[in-house]
């Protein structure tokens, strides 16, 4: 695949060089989440581990407003696996590429909706002996960058986003501009071009319309049922000219 | 956090890293089990078709903007713009990402100074 650069440094080089573009998405994030927890009425420490362990945006933020508010435990857990459900079919996307090293599972802990995308496009490109480091580079800049993110929100977040309250509107921008950049190459047909712009307008409008934690999952399944729709046809049209 | 708030913190972390594990653990089972030496073809089509369109859809998600606006709106456009045109030229990663951001920025700050 030609979507990126020829990979020529260290694959522990190439993992964080990769995985910069991502800061400019998680560190805003990560501190809108500290302050939230923070005013929420959790303690620093507590905003961290949240961040350290469950390490999933969207559904940190429905775990401080729903203890926050007061929900059952329960009912807490159900709806935070729920939103992070989707992350069910990332592993066996990327597991053509891994070894069968012991470590993998336990790596998955680093496997957010970003460091999915950088893989699925990264990994075929490098040589099995990279991949590891390559990925454990990447995730770790990643997770790191979220952790200290929220502690900064935690401790400062209030001063920060009064301070430079541009600097959160503008650098989330790099999470568009990213997934732009790994999506490029995959309009290589009618078919796909067409399935992805259904995936893309459909996930915006069910934002826009606020459903924020349902847009990715419901978004890319319009995007399968069209790709299936799409061949279906062609398959008929083959047999009729056929 | 009381006891309870831990404990359910602690299982909403196993139960999101069990999310993204056991998965990849299955589907090495999979690919074991076919013994293809191509392993693509072990992989179901439909993965294969979804993976693509939960990075399509985590994009259209990530372009709708904190706060809706014609200016956010324009930013966008341009921002998405130049980030394609870098990556037509360079075909690398972290340029386009570089220049959109820019772009964005630029048009965001000029429009704020207009209007």
């Amino acid at each position: 695949m030609s979507s990126v650069e020829t990979v020529k440094n260290s694959p522990w080089q190439q993992g964080a060089r990769d995985a910069l573009p991502l800061l400019g998405g998680y560190i805003p994030v990560a501190i809108s989440f500290g302050l939230i927890a923070v005013q929420s009425g959790f303690s620093a420490l507590e905003t961290v581990l949240i961040s350290a362990l469950i390490y999933a945006g969207a559904s940190q933020f429905l775990f401080i407003a729903m203890v926050a508010s007061g929900a059952p435990l329960w009912l807490v857990l159900v709806m935070t696996l729920l939103i992070n459900a989707r992350h069910l079919v990332y592993g066996p996307n990327i597991a053509p590429y891994l070894s069968n090293s012991r470590w993998w599972p336990v790596l998955m802990h680093g496997l957010t909706d970003q460091i999915f995308a950088l893989a699925h496009t990264r990994l075929p490109q490098l040589e099995e002996k990279d991949r590891m480091g390559w990925y454990i580079s990447a995730a770790l800049i990643a997770w790191l960058s979220w952790i200290v993110g929220t502690a900064v929100g935690a401790v400062a977040g209030a001063e920060i986003t009064s301070r430079w309250p541009l600097l959160g509107e503008v650098m989330p921008f790099a999470l568009p501009a990213l997934f732009l950049v790994l999506l490029a190459p995959r309009f290589t047909s009618v078919q796909w071009t067409l399935t992805m712009l259904v995936s893309i307008v459909a996930a915006l409008v069910l934002k826009l319309m606020g459903m924020t934690n349902s847009a990715i999952p419901l978004a890319a399944l319009c995007g399968v049922s069209l790709f299936y729709l799409l061949q279906a046809k062609l398959k008929a049209e083959g047999e009729i000219h056929g | 956090m009381d006891n309870s708030v831990w404990l359910l913190m602690l299982a909403c972390a196993v139960g999101t890293f069990l999310l993204r594990a056991v998965p990849l653990i299955w589907m090495r089972r999979h690919l074991v089990r076919r013994s293809i030496s191509n392993t693509n073809e072990a992989m179901p089509v439909w993965l294969t078709v979804l993976a693509p369109t939960m990075i399509a859809a985590m994009f259209g998600v990530s372009l709708a903007p904190a706060h809706p606006g014609i200016s956010s709106w324009l930013a966008t456009l341009l921002g998405g713009l130049c980030t394609i045109l870098v990556w037509r030229r360079t075909r690398s990663l972290g340029w386009p990402v570089c220049i959109g951001v820019l772009v964005y920025g630029v048009v965001v700050v000029l429009l704020k100074m207009i209007g």
